[in-house]
């Protein structure tokens, strides 16, 4: 059986590859797709979990989080239309009118 | 008995009702609203007076409390919340000052307060059902919902209706009392997790705490200590008491006339009445080991008060710190640990609260016939307006603590049970001396003030008439003064139920 | 004693003659007038009854009313204690009112003075609240009605509002007094809790003592040494005779207020704005007497004292010197009776001091009745005048106004001590007192008796000098003014008071002529008998207040001790003697000074000294600067310390989570990216901080 560290190895790499995105790049879309690698490293950890304690709970979460994936996917794209509307861009650094 | 149920019922609907009413009824309205608890209060205290003589300490004997009812609320962390109100000899005369003042304080709203009338008459009423509960309630939840309760429809009223400096006033006053809950809030619970508590009964926890043993020691001084200190500064600043008391006169000088005979004469008892409940009856040991620098505090409040009234030209501002300056002496006798002493400073509550009621009143019946309060700006008000100006003079002396007026016989008794209170030792006579001296100090500055407003040549500089006030403004005056002299002659009215309730408390010290 | 059951009567009336004039005076002839004759006459009438009564051995002291029933503490109550010195004192009071009133229908109604249902009402209430002063039988309740009296005291001087000297007067005479009453307060609750009870006298029950009074108490606590019961002691950590002393002096406070003792008499003349019935009333005849009277009621507790003994008497005997000095100078004819009143009531504390308790009293009767006719008869020379007060416009009102001058004469006479006039007989015998006093005690209480005889016997050329001046200044010589030589003339409701006081002036002495008594050995020095009651048994039983007592108390526990190197009557004689000489001394430099048709003013050959009497040894501007130049600037400085440091460090507190915020939130750029940072460098230190506490590392 594998090991539970080299599922954590993996979902922390791919939590990495998510952040590394969302933290360099200016792309809404980009930003998605890195919010959704990390979500889905925290699905790994909880599926792992989940095989190494026995117990379904981890998948259930796992369940939650897609759907919850999927839900914020939906507002995203939302998001990101309406930012396209108004600065005609989706670079996520333009819009800085939410500030103090 | 449904009796408390009913006052805050009758209150908090007529509040609705008033608020969505027109205009133009909304003073009539909330008068004819406010009555009918003024009316039941008044016939429960008369109850209680031929019915519950003798009637205990609500928190000590529970028992024995009057109009009681406790239903079962809600249930968490192992403690039990309940719909848990009643009277005894402490709160029931405040509950009627609450009741009587509300009434009489719409009325005299009726001249000054021009717009958005049913708003504020709502609000007048939505706060008296808070403050009826804050003095019923028994049960520490419901009466900490009641008591922040308080603070909201204060916000609005002198936020909105208030004078040019109301939006700073009113928060300031916000703030500042619920910084000062927050951290009462703190000390409180530090000793609610620390005991093996199960219930936020205000009985069950004096009984908690007094037992309490073996509790840990913070800052290097007992939880004890440090929860009560942190309670003292909470109830403090509602009181308000040296040097947290800023809040008061900018409240008061914003505030409109009602709200400020609404503030001084029943929301300050708030706080000694808070004071005495937890910080004296809920821990009598530690309030007996901080007597004398308690009675300091409370003894520099009555001179800094004083002395500060002496300094100012606005006659509200003159009465705001003449109360910190009476405040003071309700401090000085609960921490006497003696019956002339802490019944003295219950009716001090009583007899304060009525008086401030009526100076306030009658400084904004004068207002709303000059539209000035400062003493410079007119004299020889006695000429034109003799009957508002015989009240103020009667009203000033009444301050001043003229004999068979209620003022004297609450300083007299707390000053006759500090003088010699074991809790002071050899400190007490000389603390009581100074305290006295408010009375010269307080003669100094109202005397003058009448003497710059209300005698002399008539002088003001005014397109207005000024003239006698219409009836209805100075009909509250002469109630609140009947009821001044009334209690001056006859203090055991309320001061043998007030002995009563009280004595549970003076021997939990010990006697002294 | 059926007069004793209507006694609260006397109080009540007069408060209902209040009522009635305040709500109905204006819809009443005479503005309320006739209540208040009504209620005063009525008193009067219940007075004689119970002076009769108490003449006739019986005394009462009952407890009528509970004021605050004390639970495990002490009770406050109300009492009526009648004894020979409350029934004097009550039928001085009611008659003065009674005449006043009536006198006031001349000087107030017939002048058109508007506000008269206030002006009696103010009356009214002062009659009553000072007949509760007299009636009173514990110290807490004579405090109240000491505070009352304060008050309508207040509301009289301030009787014309309209105008500026008046009400600054009023406020002058409250805050002055109420300085003293300060003192008087901590003095009530300190006996209260030292004692326990405030009673003047025992109550006794079928010769059972049920309420011990105070006086007693600290005579049982000094002379016999039970202090077991008096736990004030311990707190204080003072003997018992200490103590006394101290409580004695607080309560003195109070009476040097209201009885215009240096150095609080500033009030008194200044109280002169005030209508001239009202200043024949309360400033000179009752209210003032009030402080006296207190000290003779509860004279049992100053006799175990000997400092506090000394100190009355020299404050007294310097009082009786002072205020004669400024009388010397004044212009104002009620600017001299004022001062003249501060130094007679500073005779009476000396007489007090010096263990002339009957003298004072005395010298408290005639001087009720003689300085009430001197301002009320001044008080009709100021209608004549149209309300001009300075004798220096008056003149030759003499032949104009036969019956007030008759009766001025007559009560100059007894104020200047000839005799056989009223103030003769008891001026002497207060200063009798003093000299055989001061020649028997030893030590410092000596000294300080022979001190204060010396200046109380100055006083008197004093008095003689200024008392006719005053009188040949009015009426003898030209009239200076016009007005003088055409006053306004006088009813009957003016002549008929002055009527009544001008002939009792004259024979009011004649209770107490002591040197006649020794001399002939008759028993005519009523006074004493009255307040000295029968050798056994009888009220002095009871009560414990009688003057034998007193005596006894002054010799044994004080150590005052008569000395009489003359003899009885040769020492009697001479103190008489010297006495008067100097009276008729004082009096005859006067006559021979303003006697002519066109006199002037000799008294500024006295130079500076003119200016520094003129000035009131510059009194009132001391007192002036410490109210405005002291305290109202301490109280600038503390209201900016409160504004700029108090306030300051609440308003500092808000600035400063202000001003934080202001800079925090810059943090809240806009840019995502910048978010996503913050959130993952935040990460980062949560981990490693959970990483050195859990000890990852």
């Amino acid at each position: 059986m594998i090991p539970v560290e080299s599922y954590l190895l993996l979902s922390a790499a791919v939590f990495c590859i998510g952040l590394f995105g969302i933290l360099t790049r200016k792309n809404a879309l980009i930003f998605l797709m890195s919010v959704e690698l990390m979500l889905n490293a925290a699905n790994i950890n909880f599926v792992a979990f989940s095989l190494q304690h026995g117990n379904l709970t981890g998948q259930v979460f796992t369940l939650f989080t897609m759907a919850l994936a999927a839900a914020e996917v939906a507002v995203g794209i939302g998001i990101v239309l309406v930012l396209y509307r108004n600065f005609s861009d989706v670079d996520v650094t333009i819009p800085t009118t939410m500030r103090w | 008995m449904v009796m408390v149920a009913a006052l805050l019922a009758i209150t908090l609907l007529g509040a609705g009702v008033v608020m969505l009413s027109p205009d133009r009824y909304a003073g009539k309205l909330a008068a004819a609203v406010s009555a009918v608890p003024a009316l039941l209060s008044v016939y429960m205290y008369w109850a209680y007076l031929t019915q519950f003589e003798g009637t205990g300490n609500a928190l000590l004997q529970p028992g024995d409390v009057a109009f009681g009812q406790q239903i079962p609320w809600i249930d968490f962390g192992g403690l039990t919340i309940s719909y848990y109100v009643g009277l005894d000899g402490v709160s029931m005369p405040l509950l009627a000052l609450t009741t009587i003042l509300t009434t009489l304080a719409i009325v005299s709203a009726w001249t000054p307060i021009d717009e958005r009338q049913s708003q504020f008459y709502g609000l007048m009423l939505f706060m008296e059902t808070s403050l009826i509960g804050v003095f019923s309630a028994l049960d520490f939840f419901l009466w900490f919902v009641f008591w922040e309760g308080v603070l909201i429809p204060m916000y609005f009223l002198i936020g909105v209706w208030g004078g040019p400096r109301r939006k700073y006033a009113a928060i300031k006053f916000f703030v500042y009392t619920n910084v000062a809950s927050l951290v009462m809030f703190a000390g409180l619970f530090a000793l609610v997790f620390s005991t093996d508590l199960t219930s936020l009964a205000l009985p069950a926890m004096a009984e908690a705490f007094r037992s309490a043993s073996g509790l840990p020691t913070v800052f290097g001084m007992n939880l004890l200590t440090l929860s009560f200190i942190l309670m003292f500064f909470g109830f403090a600043v509602k009181v308000p008491v040296f040097p947290f008391h800023t809040w008061l006169p900018d409240a008061h000088v914003e505030a409109p006339t009602p709200v400020s005979v609404m503030l001084a004469g029943v929301l300050l008892k708030m706080g000694t009445y808070a004071l005495l409940r937890f910080n004296f009856t809920m821990l009598p040991e530690v309030a007996q080991q901080l007597a004398v620098p308690l009675a300091i505090v409370g003894v520099v409040s009555v001179i800094y008060g004083a002395m500060l009234a002496l300094a100012q030209r606005d006659l509200k501002r003159i009465v705001a710190y003449s109360s910190i300056s009476s405040m003071g002496y309700v401090i000085l006798g609960l921490v006497a640990f003696t019956p002339h002493g802490m019944g003295g400073a219950t009716f001090q509550m009583i007899a304060h609260g009525l008086i401030s009621g009526l100076m306030f009143m009658s400084v904004g019946v004068i207002y709303n016939v000059t539209h000035t309060r400062m003493v410079g700006d007119m004299s020889g008000l006695a000429d034109k307006m003799p009957w508002t100006v015989g009240i103020f003079v009667s009203a000033a002396f009444g301050y001043m603590g003229l004999p068979l007026m209620a003022g004297f016989a609450a300083e007299f008794l707390i000053f006759q049970g500090a003088f010699d209170a074991a809790t002071l030792g050899s400190a007490a006579p000389v603390l009581t001396a100074a305290a006295m001296f408010g009375i010269v100090i307080v003669a100094g500055y109202l005397l003058w003030a009448m003497q710059r407003t209300l005698f002399g040549a008539f002088n003001l500089e005014t397109d207005y008439t000024v003239s006698e006030a219409p009836f209805h403004d100075v009909a509250p005056l002469a109630v609140l003064l009947l009821l001044v002299i009334v209690l001056g002659v006859n203090p055991d009215l309320s001061y043998e139920m007030i002995q009563n309730s009280i004595l549970p408390v003076i021997d939990l010290g010990g006697g002294a | 004693m059926a007069a004793f059951t209507y006694a609260p009567a006397i109080v009540l009336l007069p408060f209902v003659s209040f009522l009635v004039a305040l709500f109905l005076g204006d819809r009443m002839p005479k503005g309320g007038a006739l209540a208040g004759i009504a209620a005063t006459g009525g008193s009067l009438a219940l007075s004689i009854w119970v002076a009769l009564t108490v003449a006739g051995g019986g005394v009462y002291n009952e407890f009528v009313y509970t004021w605050v029933a004390g639970i495990e503490s002490v009770t406050l109550r109300f009492g009526l204690l009648l004894d020979p010195l409350s029934a004097l004192m009550l039928l001085i009071v009611t008659l003065i009112s009674f005449l006043v009133h009536i006198f006031s229908l001349g000087y107030m109604n017939d002048e058109d003075e508007t506000g008269l249902p206030r002006y009696y009402a103010g009356l009214g209430l002062f009659t009553a609240s000072m007949l509760g002063f007299v009636v009173a039988n514990n110290l807490l309740m004579a405090f109240m009605f000491f505070e009352l009296v304060g008050l309508c005291s207040y509301l009289l001087i301030g009787f014309w509002f309209r105008e500026d000297g008046p009400p600054s007067a009023a406020k002058k005479a409250f805050l002055v007094t109420r300085f003293g009453d300060y003192f008087f307060l901590i003095g009530v609750v300190g006996v209260v809790a030292t004692f326990g009870t405030g009673l003047f006298a025992p109550i006794t029950e079928g010769g059972e003592v049920v309420a011990q009074s105070f006086p007693v108490l600290a005579e049982h606590a000094v002379v016999d040494g039970e202090t077991a019961g008096i736990a004030m002691l311990d707190t204080v950590g003072l003997g018992p005779q200490a103590w006394f002393t101290v409580l004695g002096l607080l309560v003195l406070g109070g009476v040097i207020g209201k009885s215009a003792q240096f150095p609080l008499h500033t009030w008194l003349p200044d109280a002169m704005e005030g209508p001239t019935p009202v200043s024949a009333l309360i400033h000179a005849a009752t209210m003032v007497a009030a402080g006296v009277y207190l000290v003779a009621r509860m004279y049992g507790f100053y006799a175990i004292s000997p400092t506090a003994l000394a100190v009355i008497a020299l404050v007294g005997g310097f009082t009786a010197l002072f205020a004669a000095t400024m009388g010397l100078v004044k212009q104002e004819i009620k600017q001299v009776l004022a001062y003249s009143t501060i130094s007679q009531y500073g005779y009476m504390m000396l007489a007090l001091g010096s263990g002339g308790y009957i003298a004072a009293v005395f010298h408290l009767t005639t001087h009720a009745v003689f300085k009430a006719l001197l301002f009320l008869g001044a008080g009709s020379v100021i209608i004549a005048m149209h309300h001009n007060e300075n004798m220096w416009d008056m003149g030759g009102l003499k032949d104009k106004m036969p019956v007030t001058y008759y009766a001025f004469l007559s009560g100059s006479l007894a104020l200047a001590g000839i005799l056989p006039f009223a103030g003769f007989w008891s001026k002497d015998e207060v200063l009798y007192e003093a000299l055989i006093h001061g020649l028997g005690s030893e030590g410092g209480l000596a000294t300080s008796y022979i001190v204060a005889y010396a200046m109380g016997l100055l006083a008197v050329f004093f008095t003689g000098f200024y008392t006719f001046r005053m009188v040949f200044l009015t009426f003898h010589g030209e009239p200076r003014t016009d007005t003088a030589r055409d006053p306004h003339g006088v009813r009957w409701n003016v002549k008929g008071p002055l009527a009544v006081l001008g002939v009792l002036a004259a024979t009011v002495g004649f209770i107490n002529m002591k040197p006649v008594a020794e001399l002939t050995g008759a028993h005519i020095d009523f006074l004493h008998a009255w307040l000295e009651g029968p050798e056994e048994g009888g009220w002095p039983a009871a009560l414990v207040t009688d003057s034998h007592h007193y005596g006894e108390l002054l010799h044994d526990v004080a150590g005052v001790s008569a000395g009489e190197p003359l003899g009885s009557i040769g020492t009697l004689l001479a103190s008489a003697a010297v006495s008067l000489a100097l009276a008729v001394a004082g009096a005859g430099l006067a006559t021979t000074l303003y006697r002519g048709p066109d006199p002037v003013e000799h008294t500024d050959k006295l130079g500076s000294l003119k200016t520094l009497f003129m000035h009131n040894y510059y009194q009132d501007e001391y007192q002036v600067w410490l109210a405005t130049g002291l305290t109202y600037p301490l109280a600038r400085v503390m209201d900016k310390f409160d504004q700029g440091v108090v306030d300051g460090v609440v308003n500092g507190v808000s600035s400063v989570s202000l001003f934080s915020g202001q800079r925090i939130r810059r943090i809240q750029s806009g840019v995502v990216s910048n978010y996503a940072t913050l959130l993952t460098l935040g990460l980062v230190l949560l981990l490693a901080a959970f990483g050195i506490i859990g000890g990852w590392f």
